[in-house]
C-alpha cells in the first residue's frame, strides 16, 4: 500500500472520530503549548540579554580580578587568613589588586588601558539652598549606552571632563531642578569623608568629652566637598545595567575620592576589580589568555553573555520540564485512544487484512493516524502559544520593563517545526503498542459474526 | 484450478480439541460457480478461509493454478488475495462512515493501484452493481441490498479470479436476494470468474454448477461438474 494512501486513509479515520481526535489532540497540545513558550522565551531571553550587553558591555573590554572567587560569589571561599590586600566586595573577603597589579596589567600585550574600580563612597549630595540626599556613585563608563535627557556626554568613548557629572534624572526634583535642561550647566556638591584616622574608641572619648558637635566637627575636618559641574542628565534606560540612581563621575575624580577617602586605610588603593580594555582588533580571549597566565581571573564580554545565557537555559530547562511531563502524560492519552480504536474498528482491520492488506500497512496506519494527532496537537498547542504570546508581548514588555521594543516571547518558525515534528515522532512511539495489536489481529476471529 | 488436497485443520489444545476439517479434498475448475454447502458448524466457513489464505490448516494443500498457498509466505499469501481474490460477506462490512468510492477503492488502495487508475477501475466497478449515482454517498445511507452491492464493487473492482461469497443473500430479503444472485451470477459467467458460494441455502445452492456438501468437516457428497465438461 502506497504511503500517501495510508496517511489519507489514516487521517480520514480521525476525521471519523473527531471529538475523540480533537480531545486526544488537546493533550498533546498541552505540552506543544508549554514547549512552544519555553522556546520563545528562552529566545526572547538570550535576545534580551544579548541586547543588555552589547549596549552596556563594550566586546573588547575584560573584568579582572585578582581573586578568581569574585566571579562565583566568593563560593570557593571560606575562612581564609588574614592578607592587607584581602578586603571586603559585596560581602565576600577576596584578594584584590594593588597599585602595582594596575601597573602591570597595564603592560600585558594589546591592553590599551586599565581602570581600577575606584571604592566610592560618597556621603551625600546636595547643591546651594538644598537638603542633603544619599547617593551612589560610579566612575562613567564611556562605553555604555545612556539615554540622555539633556546636555551633551563626550564624543568617541572620551572619558568625562575632571569635573564634570552625569546625573540621573531621579536626583532633578530633589535637588530643585524644574527640569533636565535647567540643571545642565549647574554645579552640584558631593561630600566624600575619610574612613581611616579615627578608631571606635576615639569616636567615644569625642563623644563623651565634647558631645555630638565635636563629632561633627572632626567629621568636618575629615570630609571633602566636591564641588561639580552637571554636564548631562540621563534618562532611566530599558537596556541598562546601571543602577538609575547611580551618579557618573569622571575617572580622574573617582580615583581622587576613592584615594581620600581610603587614605590611611588597608583599603587605599586596593581594587576589587579592574577594567581591561583590549586594543581595537585584538582578541579579546587572547587577551584573556595573557591575563591569565599573569594569574589574575579575567572575563570577557562573550563570559558574561555565556553566563547570563546559563541562567536563561536553565530557566528555560524549567519550562520545558513541565511541558515534557504534559506531553508524557498525553502519550497515555494516545496509547488509550488508539486501543480503543483498534477494538472499535476489529472488523474493518479484519477486512482490510482479508483483503489482502500487509500486517506491516495496518501498524502503519494506526501509527499515522497517531502521528496525525501529535501533528494535530502541535499545531494546536503552538498556535495557541504563538497567538496569545505575541498578543501578550507588550504587556509583559510593559510589566517587566524591558522596554517596548524588547519582546519576552519570540516565536521562531524553525524550532517551532521542529518542535511539531517531533510530537509526531512522540506520538508515533506512542501508537506503537496499539499499531502493533492491529497488525497482529486475526482477521478470521475479527470478521467472525456470529 | 483449485486443488484442495487432503487437508485437515484441527482448533485447541487436548482437551479442548476440535476438528474442524477433516481430510478435504477436491478440485474446482476455472470459471465454475460451485456451492459449499453445510449447516453452522459444519466447517464450510473454515473451509472457504483456508482456501481463500485466511486461515491455514495443519496438513494438506492448496493447489491454486500449480501453486500450493500453504506453503507461501504470510507476504505473499496477503498479495494472492490481494490480486486473486474477491470477497462477500454476509453482513457486507462495508464501512458506513465512508463514501462508497472510499470503500470501493480499498482494495485497489491495498493493492497500491496509482490514483488515477483507481478512479477509473471503481467507476466501472460500482456501474456493474448500478450504484454509480451513490458514488459519493455514504455506505451508511444506503439499504441492505445496496450494501451487498457495493460490497460485490469492491470484490470485483480488483479483477479477481475467484470470488468467495459468504451467505451473501443472508441478510437479504428474497427479491433483494434474487438480485444479488443475478449479479453474482451474471459476473461469473460474463468474466468468466470463479465463484464460490458459502450457504445453507438449498435454492442458491442449485443454481450452481458444482455443489459440495460439507457435514461434520468432511465432504458428505459432490454433485454436479467438478471439472468443468467432464461428470464425476
Amino acid at each position: 500500500m502506497k504511503t500517501a494512501d495510508i496517511v489519507r486513509r489514516a487521517g480520514r479515520s480521525l476525521r471519523h472520530a473527531k471529538i475523540r481526535t480533537i480531545l486526544t489532540s488537546l493533550a498533546i497540545g498541552v505540552g506543544a503549548f508549554t514547549l512552544t513558550f519555553s522556546l520563545a522565551a528562552g529566545e526572547g531571553a538570550r535576545k534580551y540579554a544579548d541586547t543588555l550587553i552589547s549596549s552596556n558591555v563594550d566586546a573588547n573590554s575584560l573584568a579582572v580580578s585578582k581573586d578568581a572567587d569574585f566571579f562565583n560569589g566568593g563560593q570557593g571561599g571560606g575562612v581564609k587568613e588574614y592578607d592587607p590586600n584581602q578586603g571586603n566586595f559585596q560581602g565576600t573577603t577576596l584578594q584584590r589588586l594593588s597599585q602595582e597589579d594596575i601597573v602591570k596589567l597595564g603592560k600585558i600585550k594589546d591592553v590599551k588601558e586599565v581602570t581600577p574600580l575606584y571604592d566610592i563612597t560618597p556621603t551625600y549630595i546636595t547643591r546651594d539652598g538644598q537638603k542633603k540626599y544619599s547617593l551612589t556613585a560610579s566612575q562613567y563608563d564611556p562605553t555604555i549606552r545612556v539615554e540622555l535627557a539633556a546636555g551633551q556626554l563626550p564624543k568617541n568613548k572620551a572619558q568625562l571632563a575632571d569635573d564634570d557629572v552625569l546625573l540621573p534624572d531621579v536626583y532633578l526634583s530633589p535637588l530643585g531642578f524644574k527640569d533636565a535642561s535647567e540643571a545642565v550647566g549647574k554645579t552640584i556638591v558631593i561630600r566624600v569623608d575619610r574612613r581611616g584616622g579615627v578608631d571606635a574608641a576615639e569616636v567615644q572619648q569625642i563623644v563623651a568629652t565634647q558631645g555630638v558637635a565635636g563629632l561633627q566637627q572632626l567629621a568636618a575636618g575629615q570630609g571633602k566637598d566636591f564641588v561639580l559641574r552637571i554636564a548631562a542628565v540621563s534618562k532611566k534606560s530599558a537596556a541598562a545595567f546601571q543602577s538609575s540612581t547611580a551618579v557618573s563621575i569622571s575617572g580622574t575624580k573617582a580615583q581622587e575620592m576613592a584615594n581620600f577617602s581610603t587614605k590611611d586605610t588597608p583599603d587605599y588603593q586596593k581594587y576589587a576589580l579592574a577594567t581591561v580594555q583590549a586594543k581595537d582588533g585584538s582578541d579579546p580571549a587572547a587577551v584573556k589568555a595573557a591575563i591569565e597566565k599573569e594569574g589574575y581571573t579575567a572575563k570577557t564580554a562573550k563570559d558574561l553573555q555565556d553566563i547570563l545565557f546559563t541562567i536563561v537555559n536553565v530557566l528555560q530547562g524549567i519550562v520545558a520540564g513541565f511541558g515534557v511531563l504534559a506531553l508524557i502524560a498525553s502519550v497515555f492519552g494516545i496509547i488509550n485512544t488508539q486501543y480503543i480504536s483498534v477494538l472499535e474498528r476489529t472488523q474493518q482491520i479484519g477486512l482490510m487484512k482479508a483483503l489482502g492488506m500487509r500486517k506491516r500497512d495496518v501498524s502503519r496506519l494506526f501509527r499515522y493516524e497517531a502521528a496525525w494527532i501529535g501533528f494535530l496537537g502541535g499545531l494546536i498547542g503552538a498556535g495557541l502559544a504563538w497567538g496569545i504570546g505575541t498578543l501578550a508581548n507588550p504587556k509583559i514588555s510593559e510589566a517587566l520593563g524591558i522596554g517596548s521594543e524588547n519582546h519576552l516571547l519570540i516565536f521562531q518558525f524553525a524550532p517551532i517545526a521542529a518542535l511539531i515534528a517531533s510530537l509526531m515522532l512522540v506520538a508515533i512511539v506512542a501508537g506503537m503498542l496499539p499499531a502493533r495489536k492491529a497488525a497482529k489481529l486475526d482477521p478470521v476471529e475479527a470478521l467472525r459474526t456470529e | 484450478m483449485i486443488e484442495v488436497k487432503n487437508i485437515s485443520k484441527t482448533y485447541g489444545k487436548k482437551k479442548t480439541e476440535f476438528q474442524a476439517l477433516k481430510d478435504i479434498s477436491f478440485t474446482i475448475a476455472d470459471g465454475a460457480s460451485v456451492a459449499i454447502i453445510g449447516k453452522s458448524g459444519s466447517g464450510k466457513s473454515t473451509l472457504m478461509h483456508a482456501m481463500s489464505g485466511l486461515d491455514r490448516p495443519q496438513t494438506g494443500q492448496i493447489l491454486v493454478d500449480g501453486i500450493n498457498i500453504l506453503e507461501l509466505k504470510q507476504k505473499q499469501v496477503d498479495k494472492f488475495r490481494s490480486d486473486q481474490i474477491g470477497f462477500i460477506f454476509q453482513s457486507f462490512f462495508v464501512q458506513a462512515n465512508e463514501s462508497c468510492f472510499d470503500n470501493v477503492s480499498l482494495p485497489l488502495e491495498i493493492a497500491g493501484i496509482s490514483r488515477s487508475k483507481r478512479k477509473k477501475m471503481v467507476q466501472a466497478a460500482l456501474e456493474e452493481v448500478e450504484l454509480s449515482e451513490k458514488i459519493k454517498s455514504r455506505a451508511r445511507d444506503l439499504s441492505g441490498g445496496q450494501k451487498q452491492r457495493l460490497a460485490i464493487a469492491r470484490a470485483i473492482v480488483s479483477e479477481p479470479k475467484i470470488l468467495f461469497a459468504d451467505e451473501p443473500t443472508g441478510n437479504l430479503d428474497s427479491v433483494t436476494g434474487a438480485k444479488i444472485e443475478e449479479l453474482l451470477f451474471g459476473y461469473n459467467r460474463q468474466k468468466g470468474v470463479t465463484l464460490i458460494i458459502v450457504t445453507h441455502d438449498h435454492e442458491l445452492a442449485a443454481k450452481c454448477d458444482v455443489r459440495i456438501f460439507v457435514k461434520d468437516g468432511v465432504v458428505d457428497s459432490i454433485e454436479g461438474t467438478t471439472v468443468k465438461g467432464a461428470k464425476k
